[in-house]
């Protein structure tokens, strides 16, 4: 053989795995979660390498490249002025239409691309997951990491639209940054839920488009919160995703601090929640390869 | 030092059956009805305990369905046992079917780091190995162009490249060894060998016997879940054979278009006397004999004899086909005898189909597949794949004269 391979034996520092794995019939505790956690870490590479994989072959054979992060929310952003701006003219005290869709529209973008692709991905990567052990969290981690990546993109056209508007952030922005925070605490516990039970019921996948859809209209994305009538207020707000948008685009378009009581339900049940997916995530994970 | 056990593992899986048709009309009451259905328990892999040491090379062999794969899948942490406990020491690296992570869209270079980042390398690792991988596959020339191009030897070649960089403390095998050329085979089996010299555990599970026995020096034999043998590979794998005996059970498959002129009646072995022998040993005359009743006329048949090992390949034949002499069979019981003056069957137990059919015709007339095993017994040591009979002589040269060449032994 031509082909010299040194043997010498590996720096245990650079050794990615444990020494010593045990593994034995799942059980569930809180200690399981650190566990999972750490070997999440070890494993961070693989979590890198794949979401910007999944980035690159996203644009990769498209004409308009990352064009494409950019012209799907300005896309619907038009439509929406159309029907609601120009054709049902609603109120938005005193905001430019498209800018509130825009913001809305950002944020919503980044919630549901993530679910949709990461509610489909371990299935689709059923070759993978059949074959080669690796914490299968990172499957739907990396579609919401793809989806925050085009976020960023999209802000940088709400900058633009808010110059062209004339609409001026104030340090409230700021904000914007904590909330953000809480919309991937959110999506990543949705995503986790729904790609897992996906495995098994394949339905989850069929009935997306409809339930975002329909989560998209109680949520205040192509409207603003103004628009909901006050006796409704309380019970509407108990969708997470009710604060995250308003408060987003109070932030950052408002200039304001958005309402406390909103975001905080919106931050409980996030928070609350993510534990919890990740949880029922990795009791899943237990017999995935055996029903996928 | 043990760097694998399994300490009393065992596997279950849930099998539910299907609400039979007629319970209930409807598709959705039925698949509704599915779901409360009681799941029926299948143990692929029950209390099975067993320790590798450091450095050694265990094998893993068994049927169809004895439980290989899913030890397979339990060691690498693809599924999670039922119950007992696995403990792997190191890093272990599975070999299964190389290349599944790969990324037809992505370059050979983006791919290397995709796959090594899902084997367990880290980025700065690979990065350091990369120039290597890519020599060792031999594809410095196409690496960064989308694997969709790659030829299905080039994806082969990459992906066992990639794993072979690993430097597992344990490494997994399946069948891997059985993709690519022979060329690259051989450098594969090098870089096997080299890693287990290296002090690597290996642990391979394979239906290619002969390959166990080159790699292990151990090997279990597993059986409906359960470890029924474990010992020095030769052994083993010697029980196995002769265990494939006792399951052989006759099966007869009809052919589509089968038409039954003629009807095979048995298949057996006999010395040259023509007595029923149950054993033969290799070197030794075997006589094959046919007996077969033919209902309509044939005009020109043709009779063969295919000989199967233990794992099913294709290993020999006795047929009629390649003369040109023609058999014209009429109506009545007869019998064909093909004889081999030297058995050239190395030990073991080989499976047998007979079958009988009209020269250049499409369908057979009649096959008989695994009817009757040849047993051929252990009488002396010969290696490679088979027994060639031969004699020797010698040739004495005194005083510038050659003598008489002396035949001083033989093989028979």
């Amino acid at each position: 053989m031509s082909q010299e391979i040194s043997l010498a034996p590996l720096d245990e520092s650079r050794t990615s795995l444990p020494r010593i794995r045990v593994i034995r019939p799942p059980s569930f505790s809180l200690l399981g979660l650190w566990s999972s956690l750490r070997e999440l870490w070890k494993y961070r590479d693989l979590l890198y390498t794949l979401t910007a994989h999944r980035i690159k072959v996203r644009y990769k054979q498209s004409v308009l490249g990352v064009a494409w992060a950019v012209l799907q929310p300005l896309s619907l952003m038009l439509i929406y002025t159309l029907v609601f701006a120009v054709v049902a003219r609603i109120p938005t005290g005193g905001t430019p239409y498209p800018v509130i869709a825009f913001t809305g529209l950002l944020v919503w973008s980044l919630f549901s691309t993530a679910l949709t692709s990461s509610t489909s991905g371990l299935v689709s990567h059923s070759h993978l997951v059949t074959k080669v052990y690796f914490p299968r969290e990172i499957l739907p981690l990396t579609y919401v990491f793809a989806a925050v990546f085009d976020f960023l993109i999209a802000i940088v056209v709400l900058a633009g639209i808010m110059i062209y508007y004339h609409v001026a952030p104030t340090t409230n922005i700021i904000l914007a940054l904590p909330i953000v925070c809480i919309l991937i605490c959110f999506v990543t516990a949705m995503s986790l839920v729904f790609s897992a039970t996906q495995v098994r019921f394949r339905d989850v996948g069929v009935a997306m488009p409809l339930l975002l859809q329909l989560w998209m209209f109680a949520s205040p994305v192509v409207y603003p919160l103004s628009a909901v009538p006050e006796r409704f207020r309380s019970l509407y707000s108990l969708n997470p995703m009710v604060g995250i948008v308003d408060g987003f685009r109070t932030a950052v378009v408002g200039g304001a601090v958005p309402e406390l009581r909103t975001f905080a339900v919106s931050a409980v049940i996030s928070i609350l929640l993510l534990p919890a997916a990740y949880l029922y995530f990795k009791h899943v994970e237990a017999t995935i390869a055996d029903v996928i | 030092m043990s760097d694998l056990i399994f300490d009393h593992v065992s596997k279950r899986y849930r099998i539910r059956h299907e609400v039979e048709a007629h319970a209930t009309r409807h598709p959705l009451i039925r698949k509704w009805m599915n779901l409360w259905t009681r799941p029926e328990d299948f143990w692929a892999v029950r209390d099975v305990s067993f320790a590798v040491e450091k450095g050694e090379a265990v094998g893993i062999i068994g049927h169809n369905g004895a439980g290989k794969s899913t030890i397979l899948k339990l060691l690498s942490n693809i599924t999670t046992p039922t119950s007992g406990q696995i403990t792997i020491k190191g890093r272990l690296a599975a070999l299964i079917e190389v290349g599944s992570g790969f990324h037809p869209e992505l370059s050979g270079r983006e791919n290397i780091y995709l796959n090594g980042s899902i084997l367990g390398m880290s980025r700065a690792e690979i990065t350091e190995k990369l120039d290597s991988i890519i020599d060792f596959a031999g594809v410095r020339q196409f690496i960064d162009t989308p694997v969709k191009r790659f030829s299905s030897g080039m994806y082969v070649r990459l992906g066992f490249s990639i794993a072979a960089h690993l430097h597992p403390d344990i490494l997994l095998l399946d069948e891997v060894l059985a993709v690519g050329d022979a060329a690259f085979q051989a450098k594969c089996l090098d870089r096997i060998t080299e890693l287990k010299e290296a002090g690597t555990t290996i642990v391979f599970i394979s239906h290619d016997l002969r390959a166990v026995e080159r790699l292990c020096q151990r090997v279990l034999l597993l059986k409906r879940g359960q470890i029924v043998m474990s010992g020095s590979a030769k052994d083993v794998v010697a029980a196995y054979k002769s265990d494939a005996t006792l399951s052989s059970e006759s099966v007869e498959v009809h052919k589509k278009g089968e038409t039954k002129e003629v009807e095979i009646r048995a298949l057996s072995f006999r010395d040259e006397a023509g007595e029923l022998k149950p054993i033969f040993q290799t070197g030794e005359p075997l006589v094959a004999r046919v007996d077969y009743e033919v209902h309509q006329p044939v005009k020109d048949a043709v009779f063969g004899i295919l000989f199967f090992t233990a794992d099913g390949q294709q290993h020999c034949e006795l047929t009629t086909e390649l003369s040109d002499d023609e058999i014209s069979l009429s109506p009545g019981k007869a019998s064909i005898e093909f004889r081999t003056p030297e058995l050239g069957l190395l030990p073991g137990v080989y499976f047998t189909s007979v079958h009988v059919q009209e020269r250049n015709a499409r369908d057979v007339i009649h096959y008989q597949y695994k009817s009757t095993t040849l047993r051929v017994d252990f009488d002396r040591v010969v290696r490679g794949n088979f027994f060639l009979p031969h004699e020797w002589s010698i040739r004495q040269v005194r005083d510038g004269q050659e003598s008489e060449k002396e035949v001083v032994g033989s093989n028979r």
